[in-house]
């Protein structure tokens, strides 16, 4: 038996060494994964081997599993450069780091002094400006500042704290020592990804992760979300993410943190200020915010009180705050410490504001606006990066990020050096900084590469506290000069090894703190919004699909030899570019109309065109979507864009394409219809999709359903409204306009008739909140009442092309009627304002 | 000199406003040389809402919101100010620019009387080399730093044509520049753009000239409207300095202060937020009549 032990041990050294056999760390840099003299580290070592015991095709495998975790849960971020507005997932390296418990401590230690460090500052700074009097910060460094609002000054925070969630760039220097890149303090953004990378790897390496005792994320958040709550002094606050909006390259960061803490996600235009307090605007009416985790620049903020060129703020935040009734995390200027130029200070500072040795080191920094610091600089152009102190753009200088003196050509040298004279101010050189490096899988084996790792430290009732874990950006080259990092490539997960034994906790509150109820949130205006377009898109992709699927159908048959009707084929293309479907200039070209209608991607009315637009509603509000929900979208959108191509698509391709598309449709609409909370915005999404089908089945009779009209332009009436068994059932004759007129519009028992769709928006509106208390119908009811009583009594005897023209046009102010009272609360009229929560 | 200020702004909309909320800069206040007898500003739709307060550059602002709709708004702002800049600066006796330049760096006023929050880029002062360098010219080393100003104002007064055709409030200096022409804003961001550029202080300042000139002098541009100018730092001893880029002379007894900021954008006489779905026309009369000493 101890032979088969030793020899199962020599098969696992073995295979250790295979897997390590490309491992070579540069010298003159730190490794993580292996010491000076190239032997793994002990902390590394389960993890190692548990990679050493799989094969290269297991590993994949679940590397692949962490991968499409990631790519169902909807992470992504907004590729900035892509005029589409396109969406990337954020590309996993599969290792991550692995940090040993006492090492840790030390790091925290540093982490928490630094974050009390800077909220000194800030509370300085924008408070009585003592540092600034006595030359301990210079008045310039301070006035550069981007985020030195003059306005900001004397404004107070109400819980003394103006850093709530702070985030380091630490990179590890040659001598094994962490240095401090960059502060992080506007908006710090990552955790997010942070937690989604946590569950991808944990998942995916569930043994292993179980085997090591690693430190859990949820209870840095729970403290973090408790700690907001304890500074709005409420007994149940409101809070808010405030986010720029879904154009932001972090969006599904700010949509990810609001739906994992709870919070409501709002835009500047969801909130509004009113005598000093600031308001969510929600379908129910003003409700007030009391708490926003601010990531919105601070900028943008105050149309009013600071950049008025701001659309995306709101008017009269910083009275609100000024007069304490709102807390904002983090509070504005709040970026102001972010600055390198800052960097050199910060030794003095600590000494003077905490009294004690500032424990975390920053990159060696000199602020150019200081006499002597500028000789320095001078003397070492070349070994130095220089940038921009504040991050602004200096003519002169040839990027954003900071360029490495000796790589600057003579004019550009020269062009700097003046400026450094007349405006030293403005610039900020720092050493080179070479970063550790850790292993990345790579074809099928590790190597190493240079990596940044964001921590990230956040107030809470009981002091700043330190997320055990990581956000951890990886490069894909081999240089390990911080300044060739980039954003990095990859990004990965940061295991902090525990010595006590891991308790497993859930945002779940304790089972005797939770009081069952049934309300939802209000839902926010915006929101609603969204999701009643997400309602009426998804409904008009649905009936141009219907329209393409049947004029595809007439088109084969055609092809065939079949005998599909002229007329309707005719009038099917007519409409098709009467809804913008397909181009006009299409019309002479019957065949190429299906293929257009699907995936053209000018004009406003393929089923492309539409189905994008669903899913930018949709992605708008996705913290209040599940996967579920967004992956049929994604799926049609992604099946239409797969068939544009040169090559033209056959009727009968296009016929089949048609098919599959639906599919995605009914997928979507069974989720809908069998899941969706009846509470929150389901009524907002069926509103939509009502109004879309009762506004295009009015349009279709009144296109197919003319007097002159021919049986096959009746039977396509039948055949988009789902109708031709009941037809058939009730009458014995052929396509006959009066008995096809009654299903379509007036028959309430036919889930597509007019008459249906009304109903259900009456239902739907007896069921939404009421705006008035005086007892009085609001418009967009009293219309949706009348317009189901026409409806109701309306013979099919009766009806022409003006009667139904009446009721298409009465649905669409009864849209126009809905938006405005659940979207658009714009008038703020004194005496609604009272008495609000 | 005594002078009555009337100074009315009127913006009539194509569809009726619902809500506005605007920031008011158009109640001058005291300052150095400067008086302010009485003030009042008048509207037609009445506020719901008035607040007043001084903002971070000393400015007197009034918030003022509008709830009921309306269709044209009149704001109608009323002051009777003195002016006393009896004690004039001798341009060459003050410190060479250079050495400003180091006293700037060395201040510890972070307020809006230091030079501190006046030297870097703003919202309408993006730097540009081939302003700093054609306002170079006026400053060889040693020169004193408001002979040196006053001698660009000149230059800039002589090089660019007053024309209120080719620029808007949001035309950017370089535009201005490159075509030599403007009115009193962009000449005073060009000139600020350039002393910022040296390492200088400088702010934008808004007021009035008064509209008829005294008997035998000529009528100075700018009096039909609101003015700008600039205001340069000449050091801890001597402080701030009108200078006027438009008329090519030293701020004077003419001269009217309503704001000073980094820029137009600290100063913009109305800023607001409107909820409209319509367009608007603005007209703005301005008037500034001596008063004659009893």
């Amino acid at each position: 038996m101890a032979g088969l032990a030793t020899q199962e041990q020599r098969r696992s050294g073995e295979r250790l060494q295979r897997l390590l056999a490309g491992y070579r760390p540069q010298s003159g840099v730190f490794d993580e994964l292996l010491d000076a003299d190239g032997r793994p580290r002990p902390h590394w070592s389960t993890l190692l081997n548990t990679l050493a015991d799989h094969t290269g095709g297991e590993l994949e495998a679940r590397f692949a599993t962490a991968d499409r975790y990631l790519r169902d849960s909807g992470v992504f971020y907004r590729v900035q450069d892509d005029p589409t507005g396109g969406e990337r997932p954020w590309p996993l390296a599969h290792v991550p780091l692995v940090i040993p418990a006492a090492e840790w401590r030390g790091l925290e230690r540093g982490l928490i002094q630094r974050a009390r460090l800077l909220d000194a500052v800030l509370d300085d700074v924008f408070g009585p400006g003592q540092l600034i009097k006595d030359g301990a910060l210079p008045a310039t460094l301070v006035a550069g500042n981007r985020e030195f609002h003059p306005a900001l000054r004397g404004v107070p925070v109400k819980t003394g704290r103006r850093l709530a969630f702070y985030a380091a760039d630490l990179g590890r220097g040659p001598d094994g020592r962490w240095w401090v890149l960059s502060d992080r303090a506007q908006a710090p953004s990552g955790s997010g990804y942070a937690l989604e990378n946590r569950i991808a790897l944990a998942g995916a390496f569930a043994d292993l992760f179980g085997r090591l005792s690693v430190e859990r994320l949820a209870p840095f958040f729970q403290a973090f979300r408790d700690g907001l709550a304890a500074a709005s002094g409420r007994d149940e606050p409101r809070i808010g993410v405030l986010t720029p909006g879904p154009l932001n390259e972090t969006y599904f960061e700010h949509a990810y943190l609001a739906r994992y803490l709870g919070f409501v996600l709002v835009e500047g235009g969801d909130l509004v200020e009113n005598d000093g307090t600031v308001y969510v605007r929600t379908v129910e009416g003003l409700k007030r915010a009391d708490v926003l985790l601010r990531r919105l620049d601070t900028d943008f903020a105050d149309p009013l009180e600071l950049n008025a060129a701001s659309h995306i703020g709101v008017p009269g935040l910083v009275e609100a705050i000024r007069r304490g009734t709102l807390t904002l995390a983090n509070s504005l200027g709040s970026g102001f410490v972010e600055s390198p130029a800052l960097m050199s200070f910060l030794p003095g500072l600590a000494r003077r504001l905490l009294k004690e040795e500032l424990i975390l080191p920053s990159v060696a920094t000199w602020w150019c606006g200081q006499p002597q610091a500028r000789e320095t600089v001078r003397a070492e152009f070349d070994a130095r990066v220089i940038g921009s102190a504040f991050g602004r753009r200096i003519p002169v200088l040839p990027g954003q990020g900071g360029t490495i003196g000796a790589d600057l050509d003579g004019k550009t040298r020269a062009d700097i050096l003046e400026w450094m004279e007349r405006r030293g101010v403005d610039l900020v050189a720092q050493e080179v900084v070479h970063l550790s490096t850790m292993p990345v899988w790579q074809a099928g084996r590790l190597v190493a590469r240079p990596f940044v790792l964001r921590a990230y430290v956040a107030a809470t009732d009981d002091g700043y506290a330190v997320m055990p874990g990581g956000f951890c950006r990886v490069s894909d080259t081999e240089d390990a000069r911080a300044i060739s990092m980039g954003s990095g490539a990859r990004a990965t997960d940061v295991w902090v090894l525990s010595d006590k034994p891991v308790e497993a906790v859930s945002l779940l509150p304790a089972p005797d703190k939770v009081r069952v109820h049934r309300a939802n949130a209000s839902l926010p205006s915006r929101a609603a919004d969204n999701l009643f377009w997400l309602g009426r898109y998804w409904e008009r992709t649905d009936i141009t699909l219907r329209l393409v699927r049947a004029l595809s159908a007439r088109l084969s048959e055609a092809v065939s030899g079949g005998r599909g009707g002229a007329s309707a084929t005719k009038r099917l293309i007519e409409t098709l570019v009467g809804w913008d479907a397909v181009p006009a200039a299409l019309a002479g070209l019957p065949a190429n109309v299906p293929m257009a209608a699907l995936t053209e991607a000018v004009g406003t009315g393929s089923a492309l065109v539409l189905a994008r637009e669903a899913r930018r509603a949709a992605s708008a509000i996705r913290e209040r979507l599940s996967g579920d929900t967004l992956r049929p979208i994604d799926e049609l959108v992604a099946l239409l864009d797969a068939a544009r191509s040169d090559e033209e698509l056959t009727p009968p391709e296009a016929h089949a394409l048609t098919e599959r598309a639906m599919r995605e449709i009914a997928a979507l609409n069974g989720f809908i219809f069998d899941s969706l909370n009846r509470r929150g915005g389901w009524r907002f999404i069926d509103v939509g999709r009502r109004i879309e089908r009762a506004v295009a089945i009015a349009r279709l009779t009144r296109q197919f359903g003319e007097p002159t009209a021919t049986p096959d332009m009746l039977d396509l009436i039948l055949e988009i409204t789902d109708s031709q068994i009941t037809y058939r059932r009730r009458y014995l004759f052929g396509a006959a306009r009066l008995p096809i007129l009654d299903l379509a519009l007036l028959d309430p028992a036919m889930p597509r008739s007019v008459a249906f769709q009304v109903n259900e928006i009456v239902a739907h509106l007896a069921a939404l909140p009421l705006d008035r208390t005086d007892g009085m119908l609001e418009p967009c009811r009293r219309l949706a009442q009348r317009l189901a009583a026409e409806l109701a009594t309306q013979e099919a005897g009766g009806i022409d092309r003006t009667r139904i023209l009446g009721f298409e046009q009465q649905v669409m102010q009864l849209s126009d009627e809905f938006s405005s009272r659940f979207f658009r609360q714009n008038r703020l009229d004194g005496s609604d304002v009272k008495g609000l929560t | 000199m005594i002078y009555d200020l009337a100074h009315v702004t009127r913006y009539d909309y194509s569809a009726p406003v619902a809500e506005s909320r605007c920031l008011l800069r158009l109640m001058p206040v005291d300052r150095p040389g400067q008086k302010v007898q009485a003030a009042k500003l008048a509207f037609e739709p009445e506020p719901a809402r008035q607040v007043s307060r001084i903002d971070a550059f000393g400015n007197h602002i009034v918030e003022v919101e509008f709830d009921k709709p309306h269709k044209s708004l009149i704001i109608k702002a009323t002051a009777r100010t003195s002016i006393e800049r009896s004690m004039f600066t001798v341009p060459a006796a003050t410190r060479p620019w250079e050495t400003v330049r180091e006293a700037a760096r060395e201040a510890t006023d972070l307020s809006e009387a230091g030079p501190a929050i006046y030297l870097y880029e703003s919202r309408h002062i993006a730097f540009d080399t081939r302003v700093t360098d054609y306002c170079a010219a006026s400053f060889p080393p040693g020169r004193p730093i408001l002979e040196g100003a006053l001698e660009l104002a000149r230059r800039i007064q002589k090089d660019f044509a007053y024309d209120p055709k080719a620029t808007e409030v949001s035309t950017p200096l370089a535009r201005a520049f490159q075509v030599k022409r403007g009115v009193c804003q962009d000449f005073a961001h060009v000139m600020i753009a350039g002393l910022r550029g040296l390492g200088l202080c400088a702010g934008y300042v808004s007021g009035y000239l008064r509209t008829v000139p005294p008997p035998g002098k000529p009528r100075l541009e700018g009096a039909d409207a609101t003015h700008a100018w600039v205001s340069v730092w000449c050091g801890p001893e001597i402080g701030w300095v009108g200078v006027d880029p438009t008329n090519g002379i030293l701020a004077s007894d003419d001269h009217v202060i309503l704001a000073i900021g980094r820029d137009y954008a600290d100063i913009a006489p109305v800023d607001g937020v409107i909820i409209a779905s319509g367009n608007h026309k603005l007209s703005v009369a301005v008037d500034v009549v001596p008063v004659a000493r009893a």
